[in-house]
């Protein structure tokens, strides 16, 4: 059956009166208004907006019908919608953000749950008072086929396994330092390079240098985050730079972000690695990260919630002579072209790559970008 | 015949069903329902399924039914478009 036939007319909306009619719904329900949608539809009745909903990237995200219309239908129309426009440009697999509450709706509609920040007792002290959020996937089982996709990696490895989960935009002598620690702590150690291509650095080459910078250790394997370790997907807000103007709305998205990525971690990647500590370096400079660690060490070793408790080691950043050893140090000295200041940063192999010509587009892009990744 | 594609047709409103096809690594067709009727009608949809999908000829496909508690004659439409849709891409 299609909207049609209860009076309700189904529209992609462009013009600056139908965008404010949205907001206006989303806000009148409470939720956040997404950014950066490549696509908003809307179903009126008559000239009335009565729920709309949006694609951003793979996610949907800021479905809402307004209250007058609840319980007909709108929702699943809105949903249908976006899953066809989904398709049609050749997208497999979608997420889902929802309110916490309203999760169990969508799975009736054929997303299933993957985390829900209700899934962690006493959430609400996290949070200062913020509504919970939970993240779904359509359709069901991708999880599952990208955790199979781990087992052959897993095998033979040993229960208690460690874990870090690192961007290395690029790969500097911090990370090293972190990782040469974790892997001492560590009967097996993994080493998890967030996949999402939004850095300065392309993924193939932040993978490439992590390998090579850590090919001595012997007691490591170098992973892929995919999509579910800080992905657009699970974290969309570590990858945009927040204004200023924004800094509290910005903090709660990055707090509910941060909150169903270790959620994610703890009950489906921990378990399928057989992992039982996380490492991390403190965080200095990048107010995202260090909001992420602090919610690491409320979420990851709760006593209380789904999976086991996961023992959260805070590694003091690498200095050298008084000052923190970090990839954005790098990344400033290249953009002020200050290169021969990077060589006593970062390993050997990454210095070669910087000084290589295949490093060339990639420092004039870091040169005319303001990008915080 | 087999696909490259993911495609849909119907939807998730009451009494319809959503049908998506994608590509599925083997040769072999896997066939997955969800219904708000599974209880009553599971076994009905699947045999449903089965015979569609059997006389198309298609090879190859996760073929993902999503059954809002739609008529027989529905679920039939929706298969037989979601197939005709897979199949146009070659």
């Amino acid at each position: 059956m299609s909207a049609e036939h209860f009076g309700w007319e189904e529209r992609i909306l462009f013009s600056s009166k139908e965008i404010a009619e949205r907001n206006a719904l989303l806000i009148s329900r409470g939720l956040n208004v997404p950014e950066n949608a490549d696509l908003i539809i809307g179903l009126y009745e008559g000239d009335t907006l009565i729920a709309t909903g949006s694609l951003v990237g793979t996610v949907l995200q800021g479905i809402a019908v307004s209250s007058q219309t609840e319980g007909e239908g709108a929702a699943a129309a809105i949903v249908s919608s976006l899953i066809k426009n989904a398709v049609n440009r050749g997208i497999q697999h979608l997420f889902l953000f929802s309110s916490a509450q309203e999760a169990n709706r969508f799975e009736a509609l054929g997303f299933s749950l993957l985390a829900s920040t209700a899934q962690i007792l006493a959430f609400s002290d996290f949070l200062e008072g913020a509504n919970g959020a939970a993240l779904l996937e359509w359709p069901t089982g991708q999880i599952d086929n990208w955790l199979n996709s781990l087992k052959p990696v897993v095998e033979g490895k040993p229960y208690g396994s460690g874990a870090v989960v690192v961007n290395c935009n690029p790969f500097t002598l911090g990370h090293r330092a972190l990782i040469e620690y974790a892997a001492l702590k560590s009967p097996w150690l993994y080493v998890i390079v967030v996949e999402e291509d939004r850095s300065l650095f392309p993924f193939n080459v932040r993978f490439e240098l992590v390998k090579k910078g850590t090919a001595d250790i012997k007691n490591i394997t170098v992973l892929k985050g995919g999509q579910y370790v800080i992905s657009s997907a699970t974290f969309p807000t570590y990858f945009i730079r927040p204004k200023n103007s924004e800094a509290d709305t910005v903090s709660i998205a990055v707090s509910l972000h941060a909150a169903l990525d270790l959620i994610l971690f703890r009950r489906y990647i921990a378990p399928a690695l057989k992992v039982t500590d996380r490492f991390v370096g403190t965080e200095p400079y990048c107010p995202t990260t260090s909001s992420y660690n602090k919610m690491m060490k409320k979420i990851l070793p709760a006593a209380k919630g789904e999976g086991v408790p996961i023992r959260v080691h805070e590694i003091p950043r690498f200095e050298i002579e008084g000052a923190a050893v970090s990839a954005s140090r790098v990344r400033d000295l290249l953009r002020s072209g200050n290169i021969h200041a990077i060589k006593p940063l970062v390993p050997e192999t990454t210095w070669q790559w910087l000084t290589s010509a295949e490093a060339l587009p990639v420092i004039k892009k870091i040169q005319h970008s303001n990008s915080r990744h | 015949m087999s696909i490259r594609k993911i495609v849909t047709a119907g939807s998730l409103e009451s009494s319809d069903v959503l049908v998506t096809i994608a590509p599925a690594e083997s040769n072999a067709n896997e066939v997955k329902v969800e219904s708000i009727v599974i209880k009553q009608f599971g076994n009905r949809i699947r045999k449903v399924a089965d015979e569609v999908i059997a006389a198309s000829g298609l090879k190859g496909a996760i073929i993902h039914i999503q059954d809002r508690g739609a008529l027989e004659c529905t679920l039939r439409a929706r298969l037989e478009t979601a197939i005709s849709r897979a199949l146009a891409q070659e």
